[in-house]
């Protein structure tokens, strides 16, 4: 009983979370819906607090969820839907829709988590269409931003490199459970070698990332994950010197002033947007968000400081790591190996990017395009950061499931004894 | 599946980590780095403010009106152009070419950035144009214009390309900051952009130059405080030069010197008495105490942007050692920077934090910020400033630097000659460096002329503007020190 306390408590809390929430995306809207009475704004003021509503109360009736776990992912979903309404109405209303979309993926997830028995045959197939995924862009991609990583169907763009990472996590995780070592390695160098020739190296940085670490939660191995490391320190050197894009990103890292009005202007901007935000920020509508470059997806986290300012971005960080810390506790609470390292490594994959492109837009490492996880806009991203959440939730309910087993089983002893 | 439980722990405190890596990175840089980014006039917010907010006055600490904003809402500057020209510069221009002038730099305040809450409420319900704030500057216009003139006064050619700046040694505040040449903010012209003589650049700050000769009190001071036997020093300066690995060191004019104590070949300015001293201290030494000076230090002023000092952090051989002894080799300072040290010889070793803010108020007559003196660093211990000041006293009383002598003030300083190549070409530098060794009289100035020729020094050429400015200073002596604060 005592373990459930805590629990509980945290639902609380979580609760008392989304009504807050709720009302400061419905009076931000409305702020927003003032400044040119259009109706759009008045009608998200109403969506989005519904769906955050949803989202909190109505999932945890399906599966025994985590609802803090919840209330933070839907808080920074909304946190995109705001931002981008501010800057372009346009990719707000888009950014809605997929975050619909994808609200029902991740429960599709959180499902499948829960019904799928056999893992290895699933893994099996995974194997295959990950692979074939991840081979698409590059034979009938379009370079974009130095990188070839999508695919067009008509007007539709999918990043299949999003979406392979949820297969990566299982499939590592399914093989690293079951100690055998060859066939997720294997795996994960061929997508490796994918994401190499499409260059997409932020994307590459993140599967090894969470690999490598995870190889480390599996295996405890500390010498051969020291040699991962240096290995990939290795590749960073040699991706340094052979291609020229990516000399050009570190030239700009450390001195982006060197050439602020060409290679350098994203990150000057940026830094711009930063220092103008100060401490409180410019205000919600009010700065010039829209003249930060790819202000909707890489430089999304400029466009907060700048808004809200300096202490809201440390707090949209707190709250990433909020998220981490739930993933982490779940993973830790996982009854079989192969779920704590799912529940691990989209834990992992979450923390991982967000630093990665936080630490772009600061300037604290070189700039690779990765998105926000949850904020950023685009259909394949939000998606697949809620399909992890959705590995997490999942995992989070078949806790729940084996301490209510153990609940029913310790009261029904002691009936018994009486 | 316990040490799997374990090993996830750990991971998320890694994760952690580098959370607080980034919280903690992007806290420090945008507290330390924030107006820098921000008051650049390539940043869009700024451009956007500046057509709905009118720019606050910049005025000197006379009260003089340097920039305005007119009722149709240009910006305008004095009446007199040779005026408006003098503090150029500092002040800055409305398209910020100048991009460290006040114009750009205090964007902050000028365009009312800063304004509190109920200062924007009040602004909305009032109706009226919002109005940036005022922003007092620590300079003397006159000062400024004086010091052009007396540039235009020495009228050998050279005069035309150099720098200036006074500075209140026991308070920072900068009372004078000129380069030349200048331009006139009324009317840029397109041409001045390719002009060769980079008029827009503000050669106070922004530029670095091998200080020469003047670096000799950073080396004295690094004898004093290192080599045991320097009180018994002597150095016979022969005629022949002396030979350092494959170079010659020989002294401006040639010459000998003869025999030499420290305060003699510091007065008489020998390079071969200096580069001796700079290898009998080695590099590790004379570089601390470089540092210590400001050398090497990421200037991050909160009212002005100054260039980077240089001194080599390692020395490829003894020429290089020896060279840097006496301010060549790859040595690099600002006249901003080398006026500061002539200014912590003066204060007993103590360097003040350079400022020009003395007074920001509100529309309202808010004061918003009032000017406080702030150390930057201590220099040098008050047993060797003291003696630094007695050797840059014999400087002017009877050694390179007599023509910065003026009745009634105690002027003591180093005089300097750097010889640099600019586009491929030799050119040479005279410098002097000083200050008023007087209580009444608490200021430090450094003069730069650029490009001043093989046949004259930095005592010929830039002494006699120091000997103007300090005769400017004793004669309006009375409205430019403030009196000391009641107890």
């Amino acid at each position: 009983m005592t373990k459930h306390a805590p629990s509980r408590r945290l639902r609380r809390a979580a609760t008392r979370l989304s009504s807050v929430v709720m009302l400061f995306y419905f009076s931000a809207f409305v702020l927003l819906g003032l400044k040119d009475y259009a109706w759009q704004a008045f009608a998200l003021a109403l969506a989005v607090p519904a769906m955050i509503w949803l989202g909190t109360n109505f999932l945890p009736r399906l599966f025994p969820a985590d609802t803090l776990l919840l209330s933070l992912t839907n808080f920074l979903c909304a946190l995109g839907v705001l931002v981008l309404y501010d800057t372009n109405p346009v990719y707000a209303y888009h950014q809605a829709a997929y975050y619909a979309v994808s609200l029902l993926a991740m429960i599709c997830c959180v499902w499948a988590v829960r019904a799928v028995r056999h893992w290895g045959a699933a893994a099996w197939v995974l194997i295959p269409v990950s692979l074939a995924l991840l081979a698409v862009p590059l034979i009938w991609g379009k370079e974009t931003y130095g990188a070839t990583n999508w695919i067009y169907i008509g007007s539709v763009s999918v990043q299949p490199s999003e979406l392979v990472k949820v297969s990566l996590i299982l499939i590592v995780s399914y093989f690293m459970s079951r100690r055998r070592f060859l066939p997720w390695l294997l795996f994960a160098v061929a997508c490796l070698g994918a994401l190499m020739l499409q260059r997409d190296l932020g994307t590459a940085l993140l599967y090894y990332g969470v690999t490598l670490l995870l190889f480390f939660a599996s295996s405890g191995n500390v010498p051969l994950t020291g040699l991962g490391v240096l290995g990939g320190a290795g590749a960073a050197v040699l991706g340094y010197r052979m291609f020229a894009h990516v000399k050009k990103r570190v030239a700009i890292w450390r001195n982006p002033w060197a050439d602020y009005e060409n290679a350098g202007f994203q990150i000057v901007q940026s830094l711009m947007a930063l220092a103008s935000g100060g401490l409180i920020g410019m205000g919600l509508g009010l700065g010039s968000p829209r003249t930060i470059p790819v202000y909707h997806t890489d430089f999304i986290f400029a466009v907060i400081c700048e808004q809200f300012g300096l202490i809201f971005g440390l707090c949209v960080l707190a709250m990433y790591l909020a998220i981490l810390w739930r993933g982490a506790t779940i993973a830790m609470a996982a009854r079989h190996a192969f779920h704590g390292l799912v529940a691990m490594g989209a834990t992992l994959m979450i923390g991982l990017q967000t630093f990665v492109i936080i630490g772009g837009v600061i300037k604290l490492i070189p700039l690779t395009g990765v998105t926000m996880p949850f904020v950023s806009y685009g259909g394949s991203s939000l998606l697949s950061s809620l399909v992890l959440i959705g590995l997490i939730q999942g995992v989070a309910s078949l806790n729940e499931d084996d301490l209510h087993e153990d609940m029913l089983l310790a009261t029904g002893g002691e009936e018994e004894g009486v | 599946m316990k040490r799997q439980r374990l090993h996830f722990k750990l991971l998320f405190l890694l994760m952690a980590g580098l959370f607080a890596l980034l919280a903690a990175y992007g806290a420090y840089s945008v507290l330390t780095y924030g107006n820098r980014w921000f008051a650049s006039n390539r940043n869009p917010r700024v451009r956007a403010q500046k057509e709905s907010v009118i720019a606050g006055d910049i005025l000197d600490r006379q009260g003089t009106v340097l920039a305005t904003t007119a009722a149709d809402g240009t910006r305008t500057y004095q009446a007199r152009e040779a005026a408006r020209r003098a503090v150029v510069h500092m002040v800055g221009d409305p398209q910020g070419q100048v991009s460290t002038g006040v114009e750009t730099f205090q964007t902050s305040y000028l365009y009312g950035f800063r304004a509190s809450f109920t200062e924007l409420v009040r602004a909305l319900t009032s109706g009226e144009a919002r109005r940036g704030d005022n922003v007092t500057l620590t300079a003397d216009s006159r000062l400024c214009t004086a010091i052009v003139s007396s540039f235009d006064g020495h009228s050998a050619s050279y005069c035309k390309r150099g720098a200036a700046v006074v500075l209140n040694y026991r308070t920072g505040e900068v009372l004078a900051e000129v380069s030349l040449p200048n331009f006139d903010p009324a009317h840029i012209s397109e041409t001045l952009k390719d002009d060769a003589g980079r008029p827009f650049w503000n050669r106070v700050t922004q530029s670095i130059y091998p200080p020469g000769s003047t670096f000799k009190t950073v080396t004295e001071a690094a004898a004093l405080r290192s080599l045991e036997d320097i009180g018994s020093f002597s150095y016979d300066c022969a005629e022949t030069p002396l030979t350092v690995g494959t170079h010659e060191i020989s002294d401006y004019g040639g010459g000998s010197h003869g025999t030499l104590d420290l305060s003699t070949a510091f007065a008489r300015s020998c390079n071969k008495a200096f580069a001796e001293l700079a290898l009998r201290l080695g590099q590790r030494r004379l570089l601390q105490t470089a540092e210590e000076a400001g050398f090497n230090d990421n200037f991050l002023f909160r009212d002005l942007v100054v260039e980077n000092s240089r001194f080599p952090l390692t020395a490829a051989d003894d020429w290089e050692l020896a060279a840097s002894g006496f301010g060549q080799s790859s040595v690099a300072a600002s006249p901003l920077h080398m006026c500061m040290i002539a200014g912590a010889v003066a204060n007993d070793g103590v360097m003040m934090e350079p400022r020009l803010l003395r007074q920001v108020t509100s529309p309202a007559g808010r004061v918003r910020l009032a000017f406080t003196s702030q150390v930057y660093r201590r220099a040098f211990t008050p047993e060797v400033a003291e003696r630094l000041r007695g050797d840059m006293r014999l400087v002017v009383t009877g050694g390179t630097g007599r023509a910065a002598a003026v009745n009634g003030v105690t002027v003591c300083g180093k005089t300097g000659t750097a010889d640099s190549t600019e586009d491929g070409k030799p050119i040479s530098y005279g410098w002097f460096i000083g200050f008023a060794q007087d209580d009444d009289l608490p200021f430090a100035c450094a003069v730069l002329v650029e490009d001043i020729g093989e046949k004259t020094s930095g005592g010929a050429a830039a002494a006699p503007i120091a000997a103007d400015i300090f005769l400017w200073l004793r004669q309006h002596q009375r409205e430019i020190v403030d009196a000391p604060a009641q107890p």
